[in-house]
């Protein structure tokens, strides 16, 4: 049969961009093909009637009642609990493992071993129970007896550095070089132009996600063709394909659930180890197994911030500017690569040169955290500019801005300036009188927040009135479900109630696992998509009700349909829909969304010059970000970002055995968070300066600069440059005794 | 001598804590405190009793009787969790070893942290839980603040948080912003809601004085 030729569509005109993709939580930037014109955009910022304002999350009243189900709250029929048993030793061989006498307690249903015969830190697992308690799973792991070949380890970053250390991997050197960047000779000339010269190094401890629900999953297989895993993840698309390949079930056959979840923080994408211990339990017994981790397991595996070491050089002119930066940077990883932003970070520094390396110890892999890499680079850069502006007697502010090319800092920092008062604060470092010094200092931070193509959303609305938005994406706490729904609301011109989400299962839209301050960039305009073609599905339907408007030209406002000076209530409007509604579908648009921010952090603290007690007073942080899909929901996140700081500069760090081999700090007891008590004054600073029409990420960008302003407040405060994460008591004594003891360089 | 639940339920709490604080180690000491009468800790000494196997336990949950058969060293958040039907979760397990207030429910109407209680002495004891304080519909003036001041993230530290503050506001139903952070010390949040929680508790305070 001869084929008639038919009339094609004129193919809408493309372009391709470049844009970040997580994978594990870290960015990768991939390219894409999107619409040159893709339809209307979000409209001016302040134009809004959800958006950009403040309204209260949707699953509050869930989550401030305790009805909200969490991973953790999970409990099947008939379910095990499992526990996971954890080798001592930083470095070792199982030669044995003797589960007989474990095996015979009653109530424990399975004991398999962990996958690695050669541990190499400690706290990896040796061997996972599962029990009909998890009081049982807890003596069955003290009832199994393991042999042990232990082997040399190194935990110290300046032990393992040493030629003569024992070797983290075998195949490997424990010093690898991963690159360099810039011109040295032309540096080391760069330098002979300046007028002063600060050298230093800078130390980052290890810090953890602490998520308050612990990783884990409970994994609903009971011997059929089919199985349900709910997590507690960030990914709900992360998990399904290879729990299906550990329970020898198809992809599709393997539904992911993640309705609430307790926390990530970059650590929670993947099945993980603890995933795929709880398939193989629940293979063996075909019963549904949950396994959480216990608070000891989150700390010695389930993820933590890279450390850092930096050894920074840099020269500055007597008017300011900086002229030449040397830097080496060993990224802190333990068994992984680590992660750290390159110096010179956000600022000019002239000629610059850097060498990178990662460094292993036996440690358990850094895994993404918040920023992955930034606040460690920023404290060190951060520190070093303080550092070269007190050399040459310049505010601190008025040095940033000498050597920060983008604009929007300079607003933004004399912004912060105002908000904190920092025309009180003394030039003098350690200059104020008494025993209680208040201080106060200031830090830049930048992130890309862009999103990518790869949210598939639905949106239906039933002839009953009731609208539907569907999507297989997970809300952290970031607020997800809620703009979800408002962006939906704000399109349909309803209120946030008249529309129902679904979100959190692999059986719906596909949706980006939240890393790098993706969510929003990639979700929201697929959202906004659908919502604009749901609209004009319904406008069409409702047209001869309106005297047969153009579908643009019916506007959707205050909960009416309306034309033509003509008006319909949504329940009239709704009417006139097909018996099955109407389902639109949405895809990503790149318009709608954008890449890169900024933000400043300024804190004062008051430090006690007798015990070294360091107490914040006031922290200010300012952050752009487009438009605020919730301005409410937003400033906390800018809070949680300058209270995580907070933890990292002054309080939080791993601390490790060197003979031992372990953590000697894996609990709460000896960790230290942030607290109640601790809490300064935080004031979250939306910065409306910002015009652009478009969603960007924020979780990232404001965890970032608070490390270093927290710790420049403590120099201004006391005198004292600690240049070593936690900046904790002692080191504050210590330097105050003598100056020159913590000039590390 | 045995003390009446109104006698502990005394504004009292510099000689309670005095004396209750001797002898009881650690981070238990603060639970402890509600948990024990000097009284109580006497008769215990006098008449001990061992428990083994499996035990029934009959909980006064939010109001309701409550059967669940355990091991004696259950604690009262596991108990609650994993032994009664249907789950009362809103507890959390975070820490199990008291340091952050997660699994915090009410015994007696006062504050313990239930990851260390054991179930076998929670009986005869009335348990709130924060589903007791209110429910989506008809939260309390916490609950209802909480929300309203966006003092919630991920959620997870949240019923630890509202349990405690709705126990203090009784206790102190004007407190001031210090005061609030002294009573939540006991509570950990990561995703950092601090600041929105102590305003949640100040506004439910001023809500409910009104």
């Amino acid at each position: 049969m001869q084929q008639q030729p038919q009339a094609q569509p004129t193919p809408k005109p493309k372009k391709k961009i470049r844009v970040p993709k997580v994978v594990n939580g870290v960015e990768q930037m991939v390219e894409v093909e999107v619409d040159e014109d893709a339809g209307p955009g979000w409209g001016p910022n302040d134009k809004h009637t959800l958006l950009n304002h403040r309204y209260t999350r949707v699953d509050g009243p869930l989550k401030a009642t305790g009805v909200a189900r969490y991973t953790y709250d999970q409990r099947l029929p008939g379910m095990l609990y499992a526990r996971v048993l954890r080798c001592p030793h930083a470095h070792a061989r199982v030669t044995k493992l003797d589960t007989d006498a474990a095996l015979k307690i009653p109530g424990v249903k399975a004991i398999i071993p962990a996958p690695l015969t050669e541990v190499r830190f400690a706290g990896a697992p040796i061997a996972a129970v599962a029990a009909t308690t998890p009081e049982i799973a807890g003596d069955a792991l003290r009832a199994i007896k393991v042999t042990y070949e232990v082997l040399p380890h190194v935990v110290h970053a300046h032990h393992a550095i040493r030629p003569e250390a024992p070797k983290v991997v075998a195949e490997e050197n424990n010093l690898q070089e991963k690159g360099k960047n810039g011109d040295p000779q032309k540096a080391d000339a760069a330098f002979s132009t300046a007028d002063a010269v600060v050298e230093g190094e800078y130390i980052t401890a290890r810090v953890h996600h602490t998520c308050l629900e612990t990783h884990g999953m409970v994994v609903d297989y009971r011997g059929g063709d089919t199985a349900t895993i709910y997590a507690s993840t960030q990914g709900t698309f992360t998990i399904h394909e290879d729990a299906a390949k550990e329970l020898g079930l198809t992809t599709s056959a393997v539904t992911t659930t993640v309705e609430h979840m307790g926390g990530g923080f970059g650590s929670k994408f993947g099945l993980g180890l603890e995933g795929m211990l709880a398939c193989r339990l629940s293979k063996q017994t075909k019963t549904p197994v949950k396994l959480m981790l216990t608070r000891y397991d989150e700390f010695v595996m389930a993820g933590n911030r890279s450390g850092s070491w930096q050894k920074l050089k840099a020269g500055v002119k007597n008017d300011g500017k900086i002229v030449a930066l040397q830097a080496r940077q060993y990224r802190l990883g333990g068994l992984g690569g680590g992660s750290q932003a390159g110096q010179p970070y956000i600022y000019s520094m002239g000629d610059t040169y850097r060498e990178v390396y990662a460094l292993h110890t036996n440690e358990d892999s850094s895994i993404a955290m918040r920023a992955p890499g930034h606040p460690q680079a920023s404290f060190a850069v951060e520190s070093l500019v303080d550092e070269l502006a007190w050399k040459i007697k310049m505010d601190p502010v008025e040095f940033r801005i000498k050597n920060l090319r983008d604009e929007v800092y300079h607003r933004q920092l004399r912004r912060g300036a105002q908000e904190i008062g920092w025309s009180k604060r003394n030039p003098v470092a350690g200059g104020n009188a008494g025993p209680l010094k208040r201080g106060m200092g200031c830090a830049v931070g930048t992130w890309g927040g862009g999103g990518n193509n790869q949210c598939k959303v639905d949106v239906t609305i039933s002839r009953d009135g009731s609208v539907l938005v569907a999507v297989g994406t997970q809300d952290l706490g970031t607020g997800t479900r809620t703009y979800t729904r408002a962006i939906v609301a704000e399109e349909l011109g309803l209120t946030v109630k008249d529309v129902q989400e679904r979100i959190g299962n692999s059986k719906l839209g596909n949706a980006n696992p939240s890393g790098g301050s993706t969510t929003a960039p990639s979700l929201s305009p697929s959202v906004k998509d659908a919502a604009i073609k749901a609209r004009m599905l319904m406008a069409e339907r409702v047209a001869p009700l309106l005297g047969n408007p153009k579908p643009e030209e019916v506007v959707f406002a205050g909960g009416k349909v309306s034309a033509k000076g003509q008006s319909l209530s949504w329940q009239q409007a709704v009417a006139a829909l097909p018996a099955g509604g109407i389902t639109s579908h949405g895809e990503w648009r790149a318009d709608l969304q954008a890449r890169g921010i900024h933000g400043v952090c300024f804190a004062e603290v008051e430090v006690d010059v007798e015990t070294g007690h360091v107490k914040p007073i006031k922290m200010v942080h300012i952050q752009d970000g487009g438009l605020p899909l919730n301005r409410l929901t937003m400033e906390s996140q800018i809070n949680g970002g300058m209270i995580q700081s907070l933890g990292m500069a002054l309080w939080e760090g791993r601390v490790m055995d060197e003979h031992l081999g372990m953590q000697l700090n894996p609990g709460f007891g000896d960790y230290k968070l942030p607290g109640c008590l601790e809490m300064p004054e935080l004031v979250p600073i939306i910065d409306d300066d910002d015009k652009r029409e478009a969603v960007i990420g924020i979780a990232e960008g404001c965890i970032i600069p608070a490390v270093g302003a927290l710790v420049n407040a403590v120099f201004n405060a006391t005198g004292v440059r600690v240049r070593e994460t936690p900046v904790t008591p002692d080191k504050i004594l210590m330097g105050l005794m003598n100056p020159n003891l913590l000039s590390r360089g | 001598m045995t003390k009446s639940r109104d006698a502990r339920d005394d504004h009292d709490p510099g000689r309670r804590r005095f004396l209750k604080g001797v002898g009881i180690a650690g981070a238990g000491a603060a639970i402890a405190d509600h948990l024990w009468t000097e009284a109580e800790a006497e008769e215990k000494e006098a008449t001990p009793e061992t428990l083994s196997g499996s035990v029934k336990v009959t909980l006064d949950v939010n109001g309701q009787k409550r059967d669940a058969q355990v091991e004696p060293r259950t604690t009262l958040l596991n108990t609650l969790r994993n032994h009664l039907e249907p789950a009362v979760t809103g507890p959390k397990l975070v820490c199990d070893v008291g340091t952050c207030g997660a699994c915090t429910v009410l015994l007696d109407g006062k504050p313990v942290y239930s990851c260390l209680v054991l179930a076998v002495d929670a009986t005869n004891k009335k348990i709130t839980t924060v589903e007791g304080l209110g429910t989506p519909e008809k939260p309390n003036a916490v609950q209802a603040a909480f929300v309203e001041h966006d003092a919630l993230m991920c959620g997870f530290c949240t019923p630890g948080f509202v349990t405690t503050i709705s126990a203090y506001l009784k206790k102190n139903p004007n407190p001031s912003l210090a005061e609030v952070k002294e009573a939540c010390k006991g509570n950990f949040c990561r995703c950092g809601t601090y600041p929105r929680v102590f305003e949640a508790a100040l506004a439910a305070a001023k809500g409910s004085n009104a």
